[in-house]
């Protein structure tokens, strides 16, 4: 099995006290962001990516996956501890979490958390495992019409999707396009809206933006919330443990679904967050006695715990193979892949199989030792909450300005940062969404290079994007998803609902 | 069943009281940013006509893309603008009220006095100084606390950034007095 | 039609005059010294950056660290824009290419060389005319093959009005067949497209398209000087840098030499250029240079002081002519 070698030879590449060390202070700090209000996974890869410039590619993804590990570990600790979702997947874990740990089944629910994402994980781990090396085979059949095909499918996916108003999708995505065009355009080396600012030449960071749109934003919206927080510390024994693992099997039909689910959304740009809905709302759905979600029950942790991982985990693949993420994060590594000169993309699995197969084993690696780490250190963890946000606040702040400058050592990207930091708040605050403002301000310039690009190599006809099979069917598919809500709404007409709608509980 | 179930109790004396007045509703946020969005859309739409936003033989120029998603950024906004108008005398939510504002004003007004010290003074002694102030006047923490984390994380920093990894950082007078 | 060529001063001479300068004990750098890349990771500037800073540190050329900042915004302008504006800051040190020429040309970027201190001419980069290997063979059946195509062959570079852009305009003019240019953001991506087959052809530095060289996925059809390149050790299983044609001889009188120079900020002191002038120098004598240019295919040279102005002179008169001829001024 060609597989198992490249895995096999992936460990090999992994297992050096350096890189071993590098992954216990990913997942340190990986935990360490998710507990924080105000930090989380997306913004913890980002602020720390600067520190791994230096570093050679692998031990530096090495490290920022396992920060990532670390934070959707990390999310759970205050979801059911405090009630407080360290992150957005992390929400639907509250339901039933805070209300087992009010029971005094903290322990109980914090082990469910722990080892349901460590199975979703794991599932996800599978199937890039044993996908990656098709995706290499079906890698050089990417040209620009193939590239802009893909584009187009995960812009559609988000306006067809979305839950939140249309036309604040399209104000979010359409300023990310335009914001993403400042600076050089590749394919005529002309200057475009830079208004004879040598600032604005080189463009603007996607990474800078990232920083403000969440970090900054975020600080502001905490504060304006009241702080105080009233939880359960908890110690886990090996007894409530093993007692959690021997139940595990009766739940297998809950894992599995949530897997699913998850690595589905995660491949296409759901994200974890739907996913993690969406794994709890089905999971609530055929269970027996329904109407004990919420008060208490361990599927209720087991089903968004799974999918959120499986989703985080599965994101990596399309953003590995195709150079397109299926998460904020992923969309964050990508940018570190370009920073450490590996261009992600088909190619990148036949020319750098030390760092890919290096990743892949990372991910078991990880979660191994993720899952013995968090189950131990819970009560230090939970501590950190006791810090007054007085004191985390300007460390924040601090943290995501050197980020925010290391990226390009540029002083204006400061003011930049702290310019972002107030549209996100604003943004936020009347519900126009920051996830496709991010997705169009890193595949922006690409989708547009790719279309041009495919323009003058087939003489100007838009024919070229059905020219053959594969750029066809791409094609098609986002156009569908595009006008997906009208098709819905016409087949719900003639009484074919579909099962899959989130709806909150 | 855990032994060692302890409870975290963490109190905020400063939290915003529930019955503050509203200072400003959502629904004039979102005109003044749609207002805001309109300018941004036609002033960029503008750049982008003159630097050429026709279709050539060779497909696209480059003002083309720009140029329509001005437009379509204009409409988005526009769109917003009338259905925010027209919804205002059914519903207006609190879009900050007087106490929220001020503790947004306690963090922003600080980072924002920050950039400017990072701007003159380099960025480690803004961070000394953001950190120490910060937990002292808004926090209200003991002044030897204070100015002890600030220094650590300020130190911790330095040595992480300039000194191992040689990402280098703007600096001021200082540094240069103590010749970094 | 004019014939492309670049001045290449004879090496001996110049390295003759550096060895009688004295040691320079009057400066040194008391900060990390920054190398600005005008360019993107992993494309041939940060390469040879990495590789420079690797040889200062392995040697102990310099006791300040060496950092790589990489400014490839707006296909290197960035750099172009930052090394202007510190002025006076012995710091910082650019690695600079034909851009420096190009730029201010094509998209009125406010940037002159003049404006910044000279160090050294460190090498020449080639370029090599590359088809897929399941293309044609030679220049001659790959020129004919073009003219026969019904749609025009596809082109992949670098950037859009810079050498490779140049280039493909000066094959089409000299062959008589038609080209569309696909601009790509990097070599590498040019490379990977060429193996994908979806550009007909490219003309890469040897650097961007050596491993699917080595990988056999791409042929060299000639390359681009007056004269083979030098080295003889086999990169392929059959085949040397040295066992490509030039142009010339398979009937295409086309040239291109492009230089790699490091340059300092405008009104750094002499004691200052002359510290660089030393440290590039001792570079250029360690094995790490020499292993790199064999490797890269890069050809040697070392030019300071006034040969470099003169070189620089003559290098940009050409520049602009190819640039004037092309069409790529802007207006």
């Amino acid at each position: 099995m060609e597989a198992l070698g490249l895995l096999l030879h992936g460990f090999a590449v992994l297992l050096t006290w350096k890189t071993l060390v590098l992954m216990m202070v990913g997942l340190v700090l990986g935990i360490f962001v998710g507990v924080l209000p105000g930090l989380g996974g997306p913004n913890g890869v980002a602020i720390l990516l600067p520190l791994t410039f230096t570093m050679d590619p692998t031990s530096a993804i090495v490290m920022l996956s396992c920060i990532y590990w670390g934070a959707l570990f990390g999310g759970a600790i205050t979801s059911i501890l405090f009630n407080i979702p360290g992150e957005a997947w992390s929400v639907a874990t509250t339901f039933d979490g805070y209300p087992m740990a009010q029971q005094g089944r903290a322990a109980e629910a914090l082990t469910a958390a722990f080892t349901s994402s460590f199975v979703g994980s794991l599932v996800a781990v599978l199937l890039i495992t044993f996908l990656a090396p098709m995706i290499s085979s079906f890698a050089l059949k990417f040209g620009p019409p193939e590239f802009f095909a893909v584009y187009l499918l995960t812009f559609c996916s988000f306006v067809g999707l979305g839950r939140e108003a249309k036309h604040k999708t399209v104000i979010s995505m359409s300023l990310g396009l335009l914001l993403a065009g400042i600076g050089m355009d590749t394919v005529s080396g002309n200057l475009r809206m830079t208004f004879g600012s040598p600032e604005l030449l080189r463009g603007i960071n996607f990474l800078v933006a990232v920083i403000g749109l969440f970090g900054i934003s975020e600080i502001l919206l905490t504060m304006e919330e009241r702080l105080a927080l009233r939880g359960h510390a908890a110690g886990i024994s090996l007894r409530v443990v093993l007692g959690v693992w021997k139940d595990l099997p009766k739940y297998w039909v809950t894992l599995l679904r949530s897997s699913f689910i998850g690595c589905w959304l995660g491949i296409t740009p759901g994200g974890a967050i739907a996913a993690s809905f969406m794994g709890y709302n089905l999971a609530k759905r055929f269970a027996k006695e329904s109407e004990s979600f919420g008060k208490g029950r361990i599927e209720g942790v087991f089903a968004p715990e799974t999918a959120a991982h499986a989703s985080g985990t599965s994101a990596l693949l399309p953003m590995l193979a195709l150079g397109i993420p299926g998460s904020g994060t992923a969309a964050i590594l990508l940018g570190g892949l370009m920073v450490w000169g590996l261009n992600p993309g088909p190619l990148l699995f036949v020319e750098h199989k030390d760092f890919v197969w290096g990743l892949i084993a990372s991910m078991y690696l990880g979660n191994v030792v993720g899952l013995v780490l968090v189950l131990t250190t819970v009560p230090i963890f939970a501590s950190i909450l006791r810090v007054p946000f007085a004191a985390v606040a300007p460390m924040i702040v601090v943290s995501c300005a050197i980020g925010a400058y290391a990226i390009q050592n540029a002083m204006f990207d400061i003011w930049l940062m702290l310019g972002f930091g107030v549209v996100g708040y604003v943004f936020k605050k009347i519900g126009i969404p920051l996830a496709p403002f991010t997705l169009a301000l890193v595949l922006g310039n690409r989708a547009e290079d790719a279309f041009r690009l495919s323009m003058i190599g087939s003489g100007g006809t838009l024919k070229v994007f059905w020219s053959n099979g594969l750029v066809g069917s791409i094609t098609t598919l986002a156009i569908l998803l595009l006008f997906w809500p009208v098709i819905d709404n016409l087949l719900g007409r003639v009484g074919l609902t579909h099962g899959t709608r989130a709806t909150s509980p | 069943m855990s032994q060692t179930d302890i409870e975290i109790v963490v109190e905020d004396p400063t939290a915003p009281e529930d019955d503050s007045p509203s200072v400003v509703s959502s629904g004039t946020i979102e005109i003044v940013v749609c207002l805001l969005l309109l300018a941004l859309a036609v002033t960029l739409g503008f750049d982008n006509w003159r630097t050429g936003a026709s279709w050539d033989a060779t497909g696209p120029e480059p003002g083309y893309f720009p140029f329509y998603l001005s437009v379509i950024l204009a409409g988005g906004s526009f769109y917003g603008l009338v259905a925010t108008l027209l919804a205002r005398r059914a519903s207006s939510g609190t879009f900050v009220t007087r106490a929220q504002g001020r503790r947004v004003l306690a963090v922003f007004v600080p980072t924002l006095l920050f950039c400017l010290t990072t701007q003159f003074l380099g960025l480690y002694v803004a961070s000394f100084l953001l950190i120490a102030g910060f937990m002292r006047l808004v926090g209200r923490i003991a002044l030897w606390k204070s100015l002890l984390t600030a220094f650590a994380f300020t130190a911790i920093m330095f040595v992480t950034f300039d000194v191992a990894f040689d990402v280098i950082m703007p600096k001021g007078p200082l540094e240069a007095a103590l010749g970094r | 039609m004019k014939l492309v060529r670049i001045p290449v001063k004879a090496v001996g001479a110049a390295t003759a005059l550096l060895l009688s300068t004295p040691a320079f004990a009057g400066w040194e750098p008391t900060k990390p010294v920054e190398i600005v890349v005008a360019a993107g990771a992993g494309g041939a500037s940060d390469q040879m950056a990495r590789m420079m800073q690797a040889a200062i540190q392995k040697n102990n050329l310099m006791k300040q660290p060496m950092v790589v900042s990489l400014k490839g915004g707006a296909s290197g302008a960035e750099a172009l824009m930052y090394m202007k504006s510190s002025e006076g800051d012995p710091n910082k040190v650019l690695i600079a290419y034909s851009l420096i020429y190009m730029l201010p040309l094509s998209a009125k970027i406010p940037f002159n060389w003049r404006e910044l201190t000279p160090v050294s001419v460190v090498a020449l980069d080639q370029f090599v005319l590359w088809d897929n290997s399941a293309g044609p063979k030679t220049v001659k059946e790959f020129v004919a093959a073009a003219k026969a195509a019904s749609a025009p062959f596809k082109m992949g570079g670098t950037g859009s009005k810079r050498e490779d852009h140049v280039l493909t305009v000066f094959l089409e003019q000299k062959t008589g067949a038609k080209f569309s240019y696909l601009p790509y953001k990097s070599g590498g991506e040019a490379a990977t497209q060429l193996v994908g087959n979806h550009t007909e052809a490219n003309v890469n530095n040897p650097s961007e398209n050596l491993e699917v060289w080595r990988a056999g996925q791409v042929r060299p059809l000639c390359v681009f000087d007056r004269e083979r390149i030098s080295y003889t050790t086999k990169v392929t299983d059959t085949q040397s840098w040295a066992d490509i044609p030039t142009c010339k001889e398979e009937g295409v009188d086309v040239q291109y030499l492009m230089l790699r120079a490091m340059f300092l900020p405008g009104k750094v002191t002499p004691e200052q250029q002359a510290f660089y002038v030393d440290l590039f120098h001792k570079v250029t004598q360690t094995a790490e240079y020499k292993d790199y240019m064999e490797k890269q295919a890069l050809k040697p040279i070392f030019l300071t002081g006034k040969d470099m102005v003169q070189f620089l002179e003559e290098d940009d008169a050409l520049n602009k002519s190819l640039m004037t001829e092309a069409g790529f001024v802007a207006k």
